[in-house]
């Protein structure tokens, strides 16, 4: 190896140089070449890249429509709601997570573990997007979290607008509730509805929030803004000028409801249900509107309205009451005894019988191999079609079945009068009900119609089923004479300043033409139920009001025979009867019908009767002080001399002589005390204590 | 320390020499020093821009404007001094040096997840900045006596490859990729320089292709490992770490020609860019000056790297052309390196661009870099 003196060395090294030379200008070649890429020939697209950085499309939520009731009182209205956020990207910045943590479970009073687990499934979503972790803080939440805020970065407290159904679960059904859109629905909503969706957008999921959800939803606006990377509004004068002239849109309001129904009779409803379980639903015969409709147990929407929780979605979904159901229209149930008026409009309509028609009522009667009884185990006597209403006499109505030529004439007027099919009022999910005839049965179960058959339908069991909306809506063309309206709750569609920009009203679903004297039988009968001593509900009689109706007891399981007559209080509950009870008030051109169907109550009279009975009286008294007021009943009640009887004063329209003499005006002193017990002597004197069927 | 050496050599000009100080200082070599205040010049131009941001940058480029004049007074005071003094200290600097590194292993501050820092009084040094001239140091001076010809074998490099690794190493440690990998160019590159015979290379460059996998599976962090698969393909996790990449390859896609306008950038100003005003300072410049700023600056830094190389080149002693070599062959890779990177050529490792980005230490190393260049292109007839 030889050595070399510096100064060859040197040279040699120089001789080098040019290498050197040459990797710098490749080096910085290199680096041009990649400016040209970048900046000349992707410039465009880079620059787009950046734009759609830093421009965010802000939603400005257009508000939904408010919901009144026929008075204008509010119903669904939209509140602030204070949300708990907190940035992850924050958060990590600032290493304190922990302590951010401990502070914000400490100030909420809520678990840390819940925090961190809320926290641990927004992992997936880019760092800087806000996760919720608490939403619906109270004012005081709102206040100490602001106070504590400095402390604690990354978090944040977001407004939003809440949907507040303001009577909480009184309506819930026929209100609804609104959800946020989900994939599956998306498709489907922007294909069919007027409006375009997006994820994460509120939309009607049940109720009038779903069925009107074109009408409430406004549209939303858009609006740009300037956003730096953590999603931040730029608000400074620059982002303005940058931002100018991009489009923007402005949000269109939706519109508001106004509502046939009135809030103090769905309070009193539910009221009077108390703990029990069913629904109830009032009509004006005169028009069709709904002016109340409850189902029980119910649910409180606003809950629901942001997002359902989860423990509460699964203590609604595992409760045997179904709160969830609106037993109004999607329950069906048998109508037991409130069909007979179905019955004898057949009979008498149909000419086989009339109100000199007496039948033997001797507890049971024999048809084929089969025997069926009354409810009443001693027999009622001789009945006619009025006291065989009021008295509820099974057998006088299995005489009627036997003489009809078959089911399909009691099915012609039931479905005459709205039964067997949907109402078509505005809410989702209504079941048809269902009255059988023969080909029916041959279609649905290949078997001929049995004779004996008719007989059970003639008292409203077998295959005839009803929802509380159809049986309100059959007894409010009983009282109007037989016009048939289609039901609905919306009276007016208005503008948020106001303007009505339209108005619903009935419209004419059918036409039963009754004849007067069957009108006046029945009603008769119907009288009697509530305000004769014999009637079945004669304890529910409202004194001066001609509050009339029929009560029901539908049996839920099949009974032994030699069960009939057990007590039902003290069967399992899921076993005992459901109480059903319809009618109207007064007597004389109705302005309520009101359908009650009080599951495993027992019996119509004591289970649902009660209930109906609340909300016709305070309807009353709320819309006719002058009539129905307590001082006007009184000053009526003592002219009359005691007579507790409107119908009395109205001798023109409802001619009592012809009720015969089966159903006597008695004074409230005979109605109490029995000492005035109706012509057919085997009616037990105290009939209020009798199982109604 | 000046009285002791001065006997020996004239490290130290005497007062007798008064009036060829007015000859030298005609022709005093300034290109460098003025190609250095252009940079600096744009850098700090740019950097208002850049720290006007509502973060933790805003202001900065007044602490940055502190550290260049702090660098210019030693490069004045440096001047005074003749650069063979480097020779004697080299070994001294070097073992202070890589007791600093230790230092800040042991006591260091920590930021973003690595420990670079060590406290001085008020302020912090980043001691891996000052490694890279002090190993150039050393290997200037390691190599200055030796006479190996025909090309360096495996042996031969053993030693010099251990004056690298060790602060190599305890700078990966910290861990910063970024540094350690520009000691690790800068040493190839100068061991190419002086040549290595060609099998040395094949076998150096199999043990380097059998080494990377090892190297990537063990000696990276996660993060680091993560950076490397988001830079083959940045879409893979585009909100991730393919962001950073994503992110300032937009920034400087979208300056086009001639750029969104001085403080226009969006990309920046709105903190879309990470690090914008430190590894990333060259996107906010891109954005904002688009092409045509863009290649002002490239030129810049291509007079100043080849005036750079051609002290070098006139330097007429081994240690002066080494050692000029060294800090022009770091200059140059910080360049490529943190360009490549700012336009997705190359992994995200964290280099600062020389006089653009924030940051003392690395400011200090640059001024220091030039002061040196310019100590050996006026001081080469002065023996």
């Amino acid at each position: 190896m030889a050595f070399l003196g510096q100064e060859e060395q040197l040279r040699e090294f120089q001789d080098r140089f040019k290498f050197l030379y040459a990797a710098l200008f490749i080096g910085l070649g290199i680096l041009l070449v990649r400016l040209v890429d970048l900046q000349v020939l992707r410039g465009d697209r880079m620059r787009q890249f950046s734009e759609e950085n830093r421009i965010k499309r802000v939603k400005i939520a257009s508000p939904r429509g408010m919901i009144f009731d026929r008075n204008r009182k509010l119903l669904i209205d939209n509140h602030p709601a204070f949300d708990l956020e907190v940035i992850p990207q924050y958060l990590r910045e600032s290493k304190r997570t922990d302590s951010v943590i401990r502070m914000i479970s400490e100030l909420l009073k809520m678990p840390e573990s819940d925090l961190r687990r809320t926290l641990e499934k927004a992992r997936g979503q880019p760092s800087f997007i806000p996760v919720k972790v608490k939403t619906d803080l109270t004012r005081d939440e709102v206040a100490v979290i602001e106070s504590w805020k400095i402390a604690m970065p990354g978090v944040q407290i977001a407004e939003e607008i809440k949907r507040t159904n303001i009577y909480g679960d009184i309506g819930a059904h026929l209100l609804g509730y609104i959800g946020e859109v989900n994939s599956v629905e998306l498709p489907l909503l922007n294909k069919t509805g007027q409006n375009q969706y997006k994820l994460g957008d509120s939309v009607g999921k049940f109720g009038l929030e779903q069925r009107m959800e074109n009408t409430l939803r406004g549209a939303d606006g858009e609006k740009l803004v300037e956003v730096d990377a953590l999603g931040r509004t730029k608000l400074d004068k620059r982002a303005g000028r940058m931002l100018d002239g991009l489009p923007e849109k402005t949000p269109v309001p939706g519109k508001n409801i106004v509502l046939s129904i009135d809030q103090d009779l769905q309070q009193a409803a539910v009221e009077a249900f108390g703990e029990k379980v069913g629904s109830l639903v009032a009509i004006d015969p005169r028009n069709g509107e709904i002016l109340a409709m409850v189902s029980r147990p119910s649910f409180d929407p606003t809950a629901f309205s942001r997002g359902i929780p989860a423990e509460l979605w699964g203590k609604l979904l595992s409760n045997e009451s179904k709160p969830l159901g609106d037993k109004t229209i999607q329950d069906h149930y048998p109508p037991g005894s409130t069909f007979k008026v179905v019955t004898a409009i057949a009979g008498l309509e149909e000419g086989v019988i009339d109100e000199n028609t007496r039948v033997h009522c001797s507890g049971k009667i024999a048809m084929g191999n089969r025997s069926y009884h009354c409810h009443n185990k001693k027999g009622h006597g001789d009945v006619n079609v009025v006291s065989a209403l009021t008295q509820s006499c099974d057998i006088f109505f299995y005489r009627v079945a036997q003489r009809l030529k078959s089911v399909n004439d009691i099915a012609k007027w039931a479905t005459h009068m709205g039964l067997g099919r949907r109402t078509g009022v505005n809410l989702a999910r209504e079941v048809p009900g269902l009255i059988p005839t023969e080909e029916w049965k041959l279609k649905r179960f290949k078997q001929p119609w049995n004779a004996g058959e008719t007989l059970s339908v003639a008292i409203g069991q077998s295959y005839v089923l009803v929802t509380a909306l159809q049986l309100a809506n059959l007894y409010a063309s009983i009282g109007n004479g037989g016009t048939l309206y289609q039901p609905h709750m919306l009276r007016s569609i208005e503008s948020t300043d106001g303007q009505v920009e339209q108005e619903i009203s009935g419209e004419v679903a059918d036409r039963a033409d009754l004849s007067p004297k069957t009108r006046d039988l029945i009603m008769q009968g119907l009288w009697g139920v509530v305000n004769a001593p014999g009637g079945t509900a004669a304890s529910q009689r409202l004194p001066g009001m001609d509050f009339v109706g029929k009560t029901g007891t539908v049996q839920v399981i099949r009974i032994a025979e030699d069960k009939i007559y057990q007590k039902c209080d003290g069967m399992k509950f899921r076993d005992r009867h459901h109480g059903v009870f319809a009618g109207f008030a007064p007597a004389k051109n109705p302005v309520i019908a009101i359908a009650v169907i009080a599951e495993h109550a027992c019996s119509g009279s004591r289970g649902a009767a009660p209930i109906a009975r609340a909300v016709v009286k305070k309807y009353l008294e709320k819309y006719f002080p002058d009539i129905y007021g307590e001082k006007a009943i009184a000053a009526r009640l003592k002219a009359q001399n005691g007579a507790p009887t409107s119908l009395a004063e109205s001798p023109e329209e409802i001619n009592l002589d012809t009720y015969g003499d089966e159903l006597p005006v008695v004074g409230p002193a005979e109605v109490t005390d029995g000492t005035a017990p109706p012509k057919n002597s085997n009616e037990p004197a105290d009939t209020r204590k009798q199982e109604d069927h | 320390m000046h009285s002791s050496m001065e006997s020996q050599t004239p490290l130290f000009e005497s007062n007798s020499r008064v009036g060829m100080y007015e000859e030298e200082l005609k022709r005093f070599n300034w290109t460098l020093i003025i190609l250095e205040l252009m940079i600096f010049g744009v850098g700090i131009w740019n950097l208002h821009s850049a720290t006007t941001v509502d973060d933790k940058s805003l202001g900065l480029y007044r602490s940055q404007i502190i550290w260049f004049t702090i660098g210019l007074s030693i490069t004045a005071l440096s001047l005074l001094l003749h650069y063979s003094i480097l020779s004697r200290v080299a070994y001294f600097v070097y073992f202070a040096n890589i007791l600093l590194l230790v230092a800040v292993l042991v006591l260091g501050k920590s930021s973003l997840g690595a420990r670079r820092w060590i406290g001085f009084g008020g302020f912090r040094i980043q001691p891996s900045e000052f490694m890279k001239i002090s190993m150039v140091i050393c290997l200037a001076k390691y190599f200055e006596t030796d006479r190996t010809v025909g090309g360096y074998g495996l042996k031969d490099l053993i030693l010099p490859s251990m004056l690298v690794a060790v602060p190599a190493l305890l700078i990966m440690m910290q861990p910063d990729l970024g540094t350690a990998m520009i000691i690790l160019l800068t040493y190839g590159s100068m061991m190419m320089f002086i040549k290595i015979r060609p099998q040395t290379l094949l076998i150096l460059g199999l043990i380097a292709a059998t080494a990377m996998p090892i190297m990537y599976k063990y000696g990276l962090k996660p993060y680091q490992r993560q950076r490397i698969v988001s830079f083959i393909d940045p879409l893979s996790d585009p909100k991730g770490s393919g962001y950073n990449s994503i992110q300032s390859m937009i920034a400087v896609g979208s300056g086009q020609i001639v750029g969104k306008g001085y403080k226009q950038g969006t990309q920046s100003q709105l903190n879309f860019l990470p690090e914008h005003h430190t590894d990333f300072i060259f996107s906010v410049f891109s954005e904002e000056h688009g092409f045509v700023g863009c290649v002002i600056l490239l030129i810049l830094y291509l007079v100043f790297l080849s005036n750079a190389l051609s002290i070098s080149y006139q330097s007429n002693d081994k240690f002066g052309l080494l050692l000029s070599l060294g800090i022009t062959t770091i200059f140059f890779w910080h360049v490529f390196v943190n360009m490549g990177m700012v336009m997705g050529l190359l992994p995200i490792v964290g280099v600062p661009l020389p006089f653009m980005s924030y940051g003392g230490s690395a400011l200090i190393t640059a001024t220091a870099g030039v002061a040196i260049l310019t100590n050996i292109a006026n001081k080469k007839f002065m023996f």
